[in-house]
């Protein structure tokens, strides 16, 4: 039996793994770059083939960064339950919208086409190559890089007075406390638990009674989170930190020949998702 | 008559993902009823692991874990019931408050049981008797209000109302201030002693590890290393080096007086005794008594 309470074992957002992969290495910039045109590809192709690939290059990520792939797999088993409801929706609901192709199931406003069912299955697989994606991203990236290539590709926001540096704190604070809250939560679950709470052990139909059950550790972890964002920032005032200065950065990023040849095939590869028809 | 008896206990967190980590590595532990054991190491020694599996939070992956006649490593087992004997009192307790009022948030646990109302009111009251709240006067105020000594008086009054067999706490002074600490170390004291709780502390600090405990575990790397009462860990200077465990300043200062050539007797670690020893140097003139 597994642990009941670990928590962080299914978050792989915001937990850095160092191997000192070949993908470890990569100018956070460029990659930072390449996910983001990457995902945008993945979110517009709407083939099967297509989002074959998407899946066979997550996977391979995964396998070049030298994580185990069952570890990012594990990060999507908590989106499982809204894979399947927006699955069931779709294939309800969609019908009108994606109408083309063979009809095979009409009844009222439900109506199943070779196209709805497309349209299920490409987005479940998206979602999992998002989801994968995201992990290599995160999962090979420390959050100081992270930070940094926010930044610098942020950078040209600046000149219409875009607060690009606070942005950047602000999406690295969050994902660097993921995992931070989920061990509090951890913590705060096994002290309630033995003082005699109990969790999810109701019927679930009963959402209000299961929601009290949790009041003992949601009250807590907001006053847990709140005494930590006052020490944080006392943290950043002890160093000097001021809003909205002009600061360097103690490493300085430098792309050498490696990095280019990822971003040229990452665009190829994306420029292939997106622009190639693909007949399936 | 031993009520937890472990045996070669391993564990192992994130099991099958990179971030694996083995916390315990063939621990064993026996604890009589009634006794005071302190365990003591470095941090990520495994000591937080190891007194999670007293109540079940954490199921042995290996090895053997009896809790007074409870069998862990069986799949059904009464874990509410062993919770109940087994109360665990984590770092920091002071963070598991969650009601607005002291008493509401003393009563949960109770309440949690399945008590009736009288039964709940007469625990929270004798619960915070034992750790030296006024029932009367601080049953009805604001939680968010107490100072941090006696938010962990509230904490730990909110474990006692269940009536554990057992109590366990996980560096129960840390953060205190020494008024609130001595307070705390003799409620525990009280509570083993006279109470007849099987205690069981967490502690990095070694004069309340002389001032309570009966026995000691030392943890190092998951296993435990060492065991035996204050005064065979305290005096076995050898191997508290090799285990880079501190002495209680008694023992310390005791033990400088020997270096520079008084007799005394390093064996006597508590306060009264460790001051006894002095007196007897300064009685005898001091400097005159070098050997």
């Amino acid at each position: 039996m597994a642990s009941e309470f670990e928590l962080s074992r299914n978050i792989t957002i915001g937990q850095h793994v160092p191997t000192g992969s070949f993908i470890h290495r990569l100018d956070p910039r460029i990659k930072l770059l390449v996910f983001t045109i990457l995902v945008i590809a993945i979110a517009l192709n709407t083939s099967y083939v297509g989002n074959a690939l998407g899946l066979l290059l997550s996977i391979y990520l995964f396998w070049a960064s030298k994580i185990p792939v069952s570890y990012g797999l594990s990060g999507i088993k908590p989106a499982i339950p809204f894979i399947i409801i927006l699955a069931v929706l779709q294939l309800i609901f969609q019908g009108n919208v994606f109408s083309g192709g063979t009809v095979f199931f009409e009844y009222g406003v439900i109506l199943i086409t070779s196209e709805s069912i497309r349209l299920v299955i490409v987005s479940a697989v998206r979602f999992v190559e998002i989801i994968l994606l995201s992990s290599v991203l995160t999962l090979s990236t420390s959050t100081t890089e992270l930070t940094h290539a926010i930044q610098s590709l942020l950078s040209p926001l600046k000149k219409i007075k875009f607060p690009v540096h606070e942005l950047s704190l602000i999406i690295t604070i969050a994902i660097r406390f993921v995992p931070t809250f989920a061990i509090e939560m951890e913590k705060m679950m096994k002290a309630q638990a033995s003082r005699g709470a109990d969790f999810g052990s109701g019927e679930w139909w009963r959402i209000i009674q299961r929601t009290k059950d949790m009041l003992p550790i949601i009250i807590p972890l907001f006053n847990i989170a709140l005494s930590r964002a006052e020490d944080l920032i006392l943290a950043m005032e002890s160093r000097c930190y001021t809003p909205g200065n002009d600061r360097s950065a103690y490493s300085v990023y430098r792309a050498i020949g490696r990095d280019y040849v990822v971003l040229i095939i990452g665009l190829l590869f994306s420029a292939l998702l997106l622009f190639y028809h693909f007949p399936y | 008559m031993p009520i937890i008896e472990i045996e070669n206990l391993s564990h192992t967190y994130m099991k099958g993902t990179p971030l694996e980590h083995r916390a315990l590595k063939g621990t064993s532990m026996v604890v009589n009823e009634g006794e005071c054991i302190a365990i003591i190491g470095h941090t990520g020694s495994g000591k937080s692991t190891l007194i999670q599996h007293f109540n079940g939070l954490i199921r042995p992956d290996s090895g053997k874990v009896m809790i007074d006649g409870v069998d862990l490593s069986k799949k059904r087992i009464d874990i509410k019931g062993l919770r109940r004997k087994v109360g665990l009192v984590f770092q920091n307790p002071e963070d598991q408050i969650f009601e607005k009022l002291i008493g509401d948030d003393i009563a949960y646990g109770p309440f949690k049981l399945g008590l009736p109302l009288k039964e709940v009111r007469e625990r929270v009251k004798w619960a915070m008797d034992m750790v030296g709240l006024d029932f009367e006067k601080m049953k009805d105020r604001q939680t968010f209000a107490l100072s941090g000594g006696q938010k962990r008086k509230v904490a730990l009054a909110g474990i006692l109302a269940l009536k554990p067999k057992i109590l366990v706490l996980d560096e129960p002074t840390a953060g205190l201030d020494p008024k609130s600490r001595n307070e705390l170390l003799d409620k525990i004291k009280f509570l083993n002693k006279t109470e007849n709780l099987t205690v069981i502390f967490v502690s990095h600090n070694m004069e309340e590890v002389a001032y309570l405990a009966d026995r000691v575990y030392v943890m190092a790397n998951g296993t435990d290393v060492l065991s035996g009462t204050p005064e065979d860990i305290f005096t076995d200077k050898e191997r508290l080096q090799l285990y880079q465990i501190g002495t209680p300043e008694t023992v310390q200062a005791l033990y400088r007086l020997k270096d520079h050539g008084y007799k005394v007797d390093t064996s006597a670690f508590t306060i009264s005794e460790a001051a006894g020893e002095i007196i007897k140097v300064l009685a005898n003139g001091g400097g005159e008594n070098r050997g």
